[in-house]
């Protein structure tokens, strides 16, 4: 709940800009942020912030002005200082050519649909001792490194267009732990994601690196030669594709502009692989549950692509001003994406029994898409990449890169998995903005191309 | 906004109180002002207009070894704040197995200013805006479907103060420009071009450089021009040949392969979970061979006027200039205090004199971290742009990123380009669109064979350098020459 007095001072300001006829949107992010950070084994950084952050966004006419004050809300005027910064701007600025949008709650809601107070307040000697367990679970002789941000967030937007407010307050973590051999250099990733401080597992961490460190023990690493290969692609790295072709493909901004890649497609056309179905659905637990966007909007489940059919496009409040389109309810940073499931066994190496040899790329490393019209995106594995054969895993890759397409990669799935997972895809810039994908927890796809290796890990 | 000697008497204050209770070092920097403007101009549009204002305090407290950070914005939060941080510190020295430290320094008492006339802030907001317009109005044609001009402002004044006494305050400017020109090719697929203000590294950084017109407003003729070359231009080709860059691609080839290598805390294994490491270590140092001969990158390079000039560093140790890399060899990473001791201890001798001065947090509320300064590569003796082209018998020109993709380690790259030139028999011959091209780090620079002189050399801008955990985004520059590698692999397999 928020203070009441950070809310009266908000409303009071709200109401008076209201009756003078200021077009005017109030939005009040706070977070209560802590990352424990683990380099060589050791806790390398131990943070804490309570941050407050004010948005003022004002339309006057066709001129538009913001102004974000970091800030305590000790009182109106504080308020009141922000709006005039944004009013001042908005005066100054040059007229659109459309008429631009200003943000309107639609209706009234209060919400916390995943808060646990233990995470707010997650003491980071138990972060270091949840850490200290995995090192000995896993062997102490290894070199590990890793960050476990945790925090609360609070939103609250009211506007001068009618007297509605919508908050919103919930809890995220993110976990992840890296092993290092200290000679050979290779490493092995574990991540963990959720929001309720019950949800982290150090063991499922210990046993993920007790099934991986014989293989790497044992095996010399493979240098991939150039080809195309059959893939299974795990869950990080499943979810970083589709995300990425979500926002390049689906979003209403760049299919309206042709920027994106489906640019010469419209909607009712099939633009990937049958068995894909991707839903922006802020109702499910795998990812973190948003109930309202920036513009006001009520999110509800919404499909963009069915069975690879384009279905709908994402239209955030100033796309759908400057396009004439109905806003969708897309002005987040917490999008909630999620990619639907197939009929896979869960276990990934059976479902390749017979395929011969495949490759197993859990997670890309550093994204990037050279032609976002054509859809060409490029990333190289890490952390526990191998090779199989026969459903057998022989040994691990040296460092990989694919260079494909989305609809290439997207439409060649031959087999997804029966298992969803979440994967957690929030980073801490800026601030905080919880975001997390529910994914197969794996993907099995043909004819990948891979371009480049390296003689490394 | 609080007045900084009541903030400077309640942090000393502290500062006395947590080093009593314990703690082996203490610093604190208070953001008194930390504004931005950001202004983008969409096809005509206004679709940015935006400032913000920062003010608060982040405190570091090292205990037992360990790093303690924590940061409000509250004015009335300070004790708090420091207790939180001592409190995180503490926590955190049960789980150590190399002790950080960071030495004893003399105190240091200074201010230090970037050169600027005429801060962004000064400026009226209808002539910056009328200035935009201008450009703008010079990008616009009916063929050009999209046109972006935008820019973005910073002035941040911040004090620091720690526990070897110093005290040092200084004033941050930056002024960053962008336009891009769009249309799509004859395949229908969108093409663009782009300019980004850059600085001759000497001068001055406020508002007035971006109304130089050399560095900024009077490209917009040639982006448009080489635009319309684009559309109907053939694909580049897939095959090994010579790849000449430009300062405006090669900015980031040495931000993204030599920049970030060379940061001590990947080095040493601290960015692992997220960023990743470095094919770079320890022993590498003053052996590796790095590139060719003709390979000379500097940190800090003695440039004033760059977003990577800082005066001092968050450590308050002074800028340093140095070669990282000396005729190919390896010689220097970028560091900051605490990484240098370590780095020492773990080889068990004297790997680096000093820190780099490279300690460095983007805003009150993160903690220092080893960044890039300025990186940059030494101007050489292989002349003009024209003269690199007459020697090069098969190769292509690049220039501006539009994607990088690296390695973990930053063993190996791939970057895509906004436009080529293809060269043959010493001529530049035709526009090739969609230029990519890839390489393993080391093996790429070995293969550097002309390096431009000082009229080919610049310093490239970079307002978007993220990296840590928590990430931070930060300011940096990089004076870079025309250069030339050979045996690349370009172009994309069909």
């Amino acid at each position: 709940m928020l203070e009441k007095r950070v809310k009266d001072a908000i409303l009071r300001v709200r109401d008076r800009a209201a009756d003078r006829g200021v077009q005017a949107a109030f939005t009040l992010h706070r977070e209560d942020s802590h990352l424990m950070r683990i380099g060589n084994s050791s806790v390398s950084l131990s943070t804490s912030e309570r941050l407050t952050r004010l948005d003022v966004h004002v339309v006057d006419g066709r001129r538009e002005g913001s102004h974000t004050q970091m800030t305590e809300i000790t009182s109106a005027d504080v308020v009141e200082a922000a709006l005039e910064t944004a009013r001042a701007k908005a005066r100054v600025g040059a007229e659109k050519d459309y008429q631009p949008l200003l943000p309107e709650v639609r209706q009234s809601i209060e919400e916390e649909p995943q808060l646990d107070p233990e995470v707010t307040g997650l003491d980071p000697a138990v972060k270091a001792e949840g850490y200290g367990e995995i090192f000995r679970g896993a062997g102490e002789e290894y070199n590990y490194s890793g960050s476990w941000s945790s925090g609360q967030t609070e939103v609250y937007l009211v506007s001068t267009a009618n007297s509605n407010e919508a908050y919103h307050c919930g809890t995220d973590w993110k976990f992840s732990v890296v092993l290092k051999h200290p000679e050979r250099k290779w490493e092995l990733q574990h991540g963990q994601t959720g929001w309720r401080a019950d949800d982290f597992d150090p063991q499922l961490s210990i046993d993920s690196f007790r099934r991986y460190i014989p293989i790497y023990a044992q095996n010399p690493g493979i240098e991939v030669s150039e080809g195309d290969y059959t893939v299974i692609l795990g869950a990080e790295a499943l979810a970083d594709i589709s995300a990425m072709a979500t926002f390049t493909g689906l979003s209403g901004r760049l299919w309206e502009e042709k920027l994106g890649w489906t640019s010469g497609s419209d909607i009712g056309e099939k633009i990937l692989g049958g068995n894909v179905t991707l839903v922006d659905d802020p109702t499910s637990d795998l990812t973190f549950r948003m109930g309202f966007d920036g513009g006001g909007m009520v999110r509800k489940p919404f499909t963009v692509v069915e069975k690879g059919v384009m279905k709908n496009l994402f239209y955030d409040l100033s796309t759908a001003a400057k396009y004439g389109r109905e806003p969708t309810g897309h002005d987040t940073g917490s999008p909630s994406l999620v990619l639907h499931t197939g009929s896979g066994p869960q276990d990934p190496l059976e479902a390749v029994r017979g395929l011969g040899k495949v490759l197993y790329i859990p997670a890309l490393h550093y994204m990037n898409m050279p032609s976002m019209a054509r859809g060409i995106f490029t990333g190289s594995s890490r952390f526990s990449a191998t090779m199989v054969e026969d459903g057998e895993i022989t040994g691990p890759i040296f460092s990989t890169r694919i260079t494909d397409t989305f609809q290439s990669v997207l439409s060649s799935m031959r087999t997804l998995s029966s298992e969803a997972v979440s994967q957690n895809q929030s980073n801490t810039y800026a601030r905080r903005s919880p975001r997390a994908m529910g994914v197969p927890s794996y993907a099995v796809v043909e004819g990948v191309k891979i371009t480049d290796c390296a003689d490394s890990f | 906004m609080e007045d900084v000697s009541a903030v400077e008497k309640k942090v000393r204050q502290n500062i006395g109180r947590i080093m009593e209770s314990g703690a082996e070092y203490v610093d604190a920097r208070f953001f008194e002002t930390d504004r931005d403007e950001h202004l983008v101009l969409y096809d005509g549009n206004l679709e940015g207009n935006d400032t913000g204002f920062e003010s608060g305090l982040g405190v570091r407290v090292l205990w037992g070894g360990a790093w303690g950070f924590a940061a409000t914005s509250d004015p009335e939060g300070t004790e708090e704040c420091f207790d939180a941080a001592a409190r995180n510190a503490s926590t955190a020295a049960e789980l150590v197995k190399v002790p950080i430290s960071m030495g004893s320094r003399q105190p240091v008492e200074d201010s230090w200013e970037a050169p600027v006339a005429t801060s962004p802030f000064d400026v009226d907001l209808a002539d910056k805006l009328d200035f935009l317009q201008g450009i703008d109005g010079e990008l616009a044609e009916d063929w050009i479907v999209r046109r972006m001009v935008r820019a973005h402002l910073q002035d941040r004044t911040v004090h620091f103060w720690n526990s070897d006494g110093s005290r040092i305050r200084k004033r941050l400017c930056n002024v960053f420009g962008h336009m891009i020109v769009m249309a799509p090719d004859r395949d229908g697929q969108m093409q663009r071009r782009s300019m980004v203000l850059y600085t001759p590294g000497d001068g001055t950084r406020g508002w007035e450089m971006m109304t130089r017109p050399e560095l900024f407003a009077s490209h917009a003729g040639r982006i448009k021009e080489e635009l319309g070359q684009l559309l109907d231009a053939p694909e580049l080709e897939h095959g090994k040949r010579s790849v000449i860059l430009l300062p405006g691609q090669g900015h980031l080839q040495v931000h993204e392969t030599i920049g970030h290598p060379l940061e001590l805390d990947r080095i040493l294994g601290y960015e692992l979970s997220y960023a990743g490491g470095s094919f770079v270590d320890l022993d590498s140092i003053g052996k590796l061979r790095y590139g060719s001969e003709k390979l000379n990158v500097s940190s800090y390079g003695s440039i004033a006027n760059a977003p990577g000039s800082f005066g001092y560093d968050d450590d308050g140790t002074p800028e340093r200039d140095y070669l990282l890399i000396e005729k190919g060899i390896l010689k220097n990473a970028l560091s900051s205090r605490a990484m240098v001791d370590e780095a020492n201890k773990r080889a068990g001798r004297t790997v680096f004199e000093h820190s780099g001065g490279a300690a460095r947090a983007t805003a009150f509320y993160r903690a220092p971290i080893d960044r890039m300064t300025n990186v940059n590569i030494q101007p050489g003796d292989d002349g003009t742009l024209e003269d690199i082209v007459a020697s090069t018998d098969d190769g292509v020109i690049v220039d501006n990123p539009t994607s990088w993709s690296i390695g973990s380690n930053r063993e190996h790259f791939h970057f895509g380009c906004e436009i080529a030139w293809e060269v043959k028999d010493g001529k530049r011959t035709r526009v090739l669109r969609n230029p990519t091209y890839q390489g393993h780090t080391l093996d790429f620079y070995r293969s550097l064979s002309a390096v431009g002189d000082s009229s080919t050399w610049r310093v490239e801008q970079v307002d978007n350098c993220g990296k840590g955990e928590p990430n931070q985004v930060m300011q940096i520059g990089h004076g870079v020459p025309v250069v030339r590698f050979d045996d690349v692999v370009t172009g994309e397999r069909g």
